[in-house]
């Protein structure tokens, strides 16, 4: 310690420097090899010297072979050292005699060895000197020139012009140095003699002549000592380390490691908070660029440090509100300490709303990657609630200095944070939350007493961002909000400000991370109108993500295996990029069934009540359905159900059958059902609307049967009460379904079902089939017409949409087909001219 | 009971003033609220308008004294004084306008009849808009009348668009409260005109101004003896249904009301039947509960206690007031048909459960027995039932036979016939085969000419 530490103070003061040599004598009385070598570094200076005379010369044979020594092992670096001073001094001597095309080489040579050698490491003094030096003379001499201008000659005029250009160009590259050269410029000096000194004796001392005198960086000087680095970091020169480092940024040799060890490191000696700002600004993305891959995800350790640097970010920012960061400051990196008057704010160029961004991206990336069944994954998550607290702090901090843009972009990262989620895991997150912020800290969009109720949360969150997003963030706020009420059971609300704000409308232009929110609220809709007892709506819901067999891929819960095509790798990769953590999933082994129960309560009466007539067996509620039915038909043997679909065919043949009793069984026994809150009540409403649409079914399939049928019987077989047996078959005559009428006395159905002689019957179908044949007829003629008429254009047209259609299909994450005649109801901007919306709306609800 | 379904405090954001005024009135006569309440409402509500005198008598009335404070004399002479300047001002206008030459010589366009006027009788705009201002002031004051003719004037001459709507609505306004339902009528009709049109700047605005307009307009349509095919035909045109559904369901009950008692208009019961199911979980009274369980439920006891309620609550409703006898009549109807239609055999004896009497008729309702002529005796109940039905199958032409032995009504079934079906199917069948074949004719003439053409 004491080696480095006298060569750097000798040239400071004299005293210190007396103590130390002192010191450092009597430790080379100890150890005359190992001093001998600083001795004869110290001896320039002169107080030293004189004392340590009689030492000197007891050594002085030890001290001259030492010298010898020395000179053979010159280093490279001194090499250059030298060869750098030797230019200074042509150029200092050319300066005497006014020869600029001397000047001009020679500070030619010497940039050279300087951009060679030193690099981005550091300049010495001497160049920085020669450089100011170089600067004033220059002047000097334009201002004589002007002066008297023809004493100088072109050759020299020339020079002199490029050298000003020249040297202009390389004070602005060295503007601090010079700076403080000119300040302190025997200081200055000083260093560099000692600098050079040192330069010669050892390259580790080279650190400490940097060191400034404050005895505090006795730490960090051992710091850098053992990591025995070329350079040193404090806090006068952090701004130009920044500068280097920011400059080395993205280019190609860059060891992005080593830039943030250093990027740390500079923050560990940053004294004010404005180099800690300015440190920090450059440490995130530094760290955030590490990964330079797009698939990959950010270390888990780098991404928590990165975590807890935005904090500290956010923390310094709090506790000066003099400083402002935001994307709309000049380009000034100024590398000086802001003189803030107070009241004032300084702004300093960068974007913390794109940190919060890219960590919350990055953990989003580090859970699809990680695989959802280790522990791994669940310690992942624990770090979500970190994240949040963070989010939330960013978001108070955007709030109070009025970051309208940011905030709403970070409000947004919030409410996707929490939509999905139950109350009381929101619950839970926001207390330790609240807890870990400081007290001081209050948000006015959502103030402590709003985060008690999730609903309210979300709510305040949805209200800002609909008022102040723009129109994605608002789409998106719509979507969660829908979900969340979707997720609580309340359908009502759910349907009607997805109806209201229209957003099937338009939904398929924007992007295809909104268009996957909308199909998972258009599940989760779906799947609470199935929780509310409501299966027509939850079937109408659910149809379009489900009928169309690619669930997962709209609903971005895994990569769909491609049967027939395959996909471009750039495709598959931005596919993979989307998906959702797991733990974000909606089940979809749930989902399947509860779109196949639906599916099987309104089509098997559809069915019955089709009976034979081929016209009506055409009309398809759910496609997947038939398809399943059909294939379970065919089949010789049909086992013991086993699976979820198993257990419904099974089920709906029951149904089909009569046998409503076997079909409860049966869909009670799925096991599924389970993750469903309130799995007894949802089973119960299951077993009511079985039987329900068990006497419909019977009731359509048997009715050709029976002239009368007692209405308690009725009620008996499918344990229904009697009213309700009443009601249904009322719905039925009244909405013409069955062709029957109550008969009050005797309590029972009459049916009027009326068999058809042959010749009737035949009659009917040579009408049917006279109609058929004339519109048939028409519609020939109508095409004739058309094509005649501009079948160039037709032709030309057709391929186009076709070809459109192609793409569109390829591209498009949502299939919209059949969804604009199914009434996807269309809803307008929250409030008012919700014409389109509402009949839409009936369309939906029929 | 009869204050949970009272609507007044859903109205009343979207009523003028004035047009609270009778809402109040009638509640004082019902006692729905208490009367102190409703005079301190009545206050409150006028204490902005110019109808100082009555003010300081309600002013007295609340606080049992003879005394009135100061403001209201000195403001009484405020008014009258600003009366008097502005008919000062306004009888101007009105003498250039009343002139019988500017009548004959006043045309169809606007613009020109107001440059007209400008150039020959030196009509400037802003005298124009103390027309507007003075009957502004008159509707304020409660002089509706003349507030109603000046505002005529106004519209007459403006051409500011914006002023020409306020216009409209004043003058809505001052007919409604003169009981001039022709007029208001008219106006009602070119106001909606202006909604449908006007190209408003927000849908928000828009919407508003229709919920205003459906609001101001059950005055009318419940008052003019034509209203209530009108009030049907005007709020199932979707963008008015939509409003109420968005806006104010409350409007749901006398869209509901005026269904029920218009006899012609059956085929909308469908529609309105859907729009309640939808709009149930955010607004139902038992008058669209009576719809709910009769068109949904098919629960016809249940009708029949809804219908009682709905007597109770109609009497308690200031625009319903007035329809409840037909209401209840024609409520009865829909039960009886509805009833009808799905059963094949009706059970008349009274004692028995689930017979029509007993669905349609509740003994101790008076009303009931008066429009039936049901007596209070049990013999002729059975008797007048008969008679009802028998009036019952003769206008609504339900094919139905009572067959008295057995005490019961026999409906028959009229499902139509295979022949006639078959009829159906093929009628417009040889009518559309020769259009088809004169179309192609004319095609081949068309074309044959066109070759022609081209061979010369």
């Amino acid at each position: 310690m004491s080696r480095f530490f006298r060569g750097g103070s000798d040239s400071e003061t004299d005293d210190d420097d007396e103590i130390i040599s002192s010191n450092e004598e009597e430790e080379s009385e100890d150890d005359h090899i190992s001093s001998s070598e600083d001795e004869a570094t110290s001896k320039p200076a002169a107080g030293a010297g004189g004392r340590s005379k009689f030492l000197k010369d007891a050594v002085s044979d030890s001290d001259e072979s030492d010298l010898d020594e020395k000179r053979e092992v010159k280093s490279a670096k001194d090499k250059k050292l030298d060869a750098l001073e030797s230019s200074v001094k042509t150029i200092e001597n050319a300066k005497k005699i006014n020869d600029w095309v001397a000047i001009q080489n020679e500070f030619e040579k010497l940039n050279k060895i300087v951009s060679k050698s030193f690099g981005s490491i550091g300049m010495p003094r001497v160049y920085i000197k020669t450089i100011a030096s170089l600067e004033d003379f220059l002047n000097e001499a334009l201002q004589k020139e002007k002066e008297a201008k023809k004493k100088i000659n072109a050759t020299q005029a020339k020079a002199l012009n490029s050298m000003k250009n020249k040297i202009k160009k390389i004070v602005r590259q060295f503007e601090d140095e010079v700076e403080k050269w000119r300040q302190n410029p025997v200081e200055t000096e000083e260093e560099d003699n000692e600098d050079g000194d040192i330069e010669k004796s050892s390259p580790i001392e080279k650190d400490d002549s940097l060191q400034s005198t404050d005895a505090l960086d006795d730490e960090g000087f051992e710091q850098v000592g053992k990591g025995n680095r070329p350079i040193e970091y404090t806090s006068d020169n952090l701004f130009k380390k920044l500068r280097e480092i920011l400059e080395a940024r993205g280019k190609k040799n860059t060891d992005r490691l080593e830039q943030i060890k250093i990027l740390q490191k500079l923050l560990g000696v940053a004294a004010t908070s404005y180099q800690q700002v300015r440190v920090l600004l450059a440490l995130i993305p530094a760290q955030f660029d590490y990964n330079p891959s797009m698939s990959n995800y950010m270390n888990v350790d780098m991404w928590k440090s990165t975590q807890k640097e935005i904090n500290q970010l956010l923390t310094i920012l709090e506790s000066t509100p003099s400083f402002m960061i935001h994307d709309h400051v000049e380009e000034e990196e100024e590398d000086k300490e802001p003189v803030i008057e107070p009241g004032q704010t300084f702004g300093i160029r960068g974007s913390i709303v794109s940190f919060i961004d890219r960590l919350d991206d990055e953990f989003t990336k580090s859970l699809q990657n990680i695989d959802p069944h280790t522990t791994d994954y669940v310690d992942r998550l624990k770090d979500e609630t970190e994240l949040y607290a963070t989010i939330v702090r960013g978001q108070i901090y955007f709030e109070q200095n009025d970051l309208n843009e940011s905030t709403s972009r970070v409000v947004m990262r919030r409410l996707e944070h929490l939509y999905y989620k139950p109350d009381q895991v929101i619950q839970t997150v926001e207390n330790t939350v609240s807890q870990s912020l400081p007290s001081n800290l209050k948000s006015s969009i959502t103030p402590p007493a709003i985060t008690q109720d999730s609903s309210d949360l979300i709510h305040a969150l949805c209200v800002y961002l609909y008022k102040k997003g723009e129109s994605l963030l608002r789409t998106r706020a719509m979507l969660c909000h829908i979900y969340h009420h979707a997720l609580h059971n309340r359908f009502y609300i759910a349907r009607d400000m997805l109806l209201m704000s229209h957003l099937q409308d338009n939904i398929q232009l924007s992007d295809v991370g909104t268009q996957i929110l909308h199909n998972r609220t258009m599940v989760q809709v779906g799947l609470c109108a199935f929780r509310e007892g409501m299966i027509k709506e939850s079937q109408s819901c659910l149809q379009e993500i489900c009928g169309t067999g690619r669930v997962k891929e709209l609903l971005a819960q895994g990569l769909q295996l491609q049967k027939y095509s395959q996909l471009p790798p750039e495709q598959e990769k931005l596919d993979r990029q989307r998906q959702l953590p797991f733990h974000m999933h909606i089940n979809l082994e749930l989902l399947e069934c509860a779109y196949l129960t639906c599916s099987m309560l309104l089509e098997i009466p559809a069915m019955a009540a089709a009976g034979s007539n081929p016209e009506a067996r055409k009309k398809v509620i759910s496609k997947p359905f038939r398809r399943m039915l059909d294939y379970n038909e065919r089949q010789v043997f049909s086992g013991p159900p086993e699976n979820t679909r198993d257990h419904i065919m099974g089920a709906a043949k029951a149904l089909a059958a009569g046998e409503w009793q076997k079909c409860q069984e049966l869909i009670s026994a799925i096991k599924i059902w389970d993750l469903m809150p309130e799995t007894q009540k949802i089973k119960e409403m299951l077993n009511r609307k079985i039987q329900e649409e068990g006497l419909r079914t019977y009731l359509f399939t048997y009715s050709s049967y029976y002239t009368t049928l007692g209405l308690e019987q009725l009620s008996t077989m499918f344990s229904l009460p009697i009213n309700t047996v009443t009601s249904i078959v009322s719905k039925m005559i009244w909405n013409e379904e069955l062709a029957a009428s109550l008969d009050q006395i005797n309590n029972v159905v009459v049916l009027h079902r009326v068999e058809h002689t042959k010749v009737q019957q035949l009659a009917l179908m040579f009408a049917e089939k006279a109609t058929s044949f004339v519109e048939a007829n028409e519609r020939t003629l109508e095409q004739k017409q058309a094509v005649g008429q501009n079948q160039r254009d037709q032709h030309r047209q057709k391929g186009q949409t076709s070809q459109q259609q192609n793409t569109e299909k390829r591209t498009m994450y949502q299939k919209r087909d059949g969804q604009q005649q199914r009434g996807r109801n269309n809803f307008n901007n929250v409030l008012g001219n919700s014409v389109r919306g509402r009949t839409q709306q009936n369309r939906y609800r029929s | 009971m009869a204050a949970t379904y009272d609507l007044t405090p859903k109205l009343i954001p979207y009523l003028d003033r004035h047009l609270v005024f009778p809402l109040l009135e009638f509640l004082s006569m019902h006692k729905i609220y208490p009367e102190i309440d409703l005079l301190k409402a009545k206050y409150e509500l006028l204490a902005k308008t110019n109808m100082v005198d009555f003010i300081s008598m309600l002013y007295k009335t609340i606080h049992d004294t003879e005394e009135v404070p100061n403001e209201f004399s000195t403001k009484r002479d405020e008014v009258l004084q600003t009366l008097e300047n502005l008919q000062s001002e306004a009888q101007k206008v009105l003498d250039i306008i009343e002139n019988p030459e500017v009548i004959s010589a006043l045309r169809q366009d606007k613009l020109q009849n107001l440059n007209f006027l400008k150039e020959k009788y030196g009509l400037t705009d802003k005298m124009l808009n103390t027309l507007y201002q003075f009957g502004q002031f008159q509707y304020n004051c409660g002089n509706y009348g003349g507030a109603s003719d000046m505002l005529y004037h106004f519209r007459v001459l403006s051409t500011d668009h914006e002023l020409n709507v306020s216009a409209l609505w004043g003058k809505l306004a001052s007919d409604i409260l003169d009981s001039n339902w022709d007029g208001a009528l008219e106006e009602v009709q070119k106001l909606k005109e202006t909604i449908d049109q006007k190209n408003f700047t927000s849908p928000l605005h828009q919407l508003q101004q229709r919920t205003w307009f459906i609001h101001w307009s059950i005055f009318v349509f419940f008052n003019h003896p034509k209203g209530r095919d009108n009030i049907i035909d005007v709020f199932f045109t979707p963008s008015y249904i939509n409003t109420i559904q968005t806006a104010c369901p409350w409007i749901l009950r006398y869209l509901t009301t005026a269904v029920v008692t218009n006899k012609r208009k059956k085929s909308i019961l469908k529609d309105l039947v859907k729009i309640i199911q939808q709009e149930s979980y955010e607004y139902r009274d038992p008058i669209t509960e009576f719809i709910e369980s009769l068109y949904v439920k098919f629960d016809f006891e249940g009708a029949q206690h809804k219908l009682k309620e709905c007597e109770k609550v109609l009497s308690n409703d200031f625009f319903l007031v007035a329809t409840l006898p037909e209401f209840v009549e024609n409520a009865r109807y829909l039960i009886s048909e509805t009833y009808c239609r799905i059963h094949l055999k009706i059970d008349i004896r009274y004692d028995k459960y689930y017979s029509l009497i007993y669905l349609l008729g509740n003994r101790s309702s008076p009303d009931f027995l008066i429009s039936s002529g049901l007596s209070q005796t049990l013999n002729l109940d059975q008797e007048a039932g008969e008679k009802w039905i028998v009036n019952l199958i003769r206008d609504t032409r339900v094919d139905a036979k009572i067959d008295f032995k057995e005490n019961t009504v026999i409906m028959n079934q009229n499902h139509t016939s295979i022949y006639q079906q078959v009829i159906e199917r093929t009628r417009g069948l040889s009518f559309r085969s020769q259009i088809l074949s004169s179309t192609i004719e004319k095609r081949e003439a068309h074309q044959s000419a066109s070759t022609a053409e081209a061979v010369e």
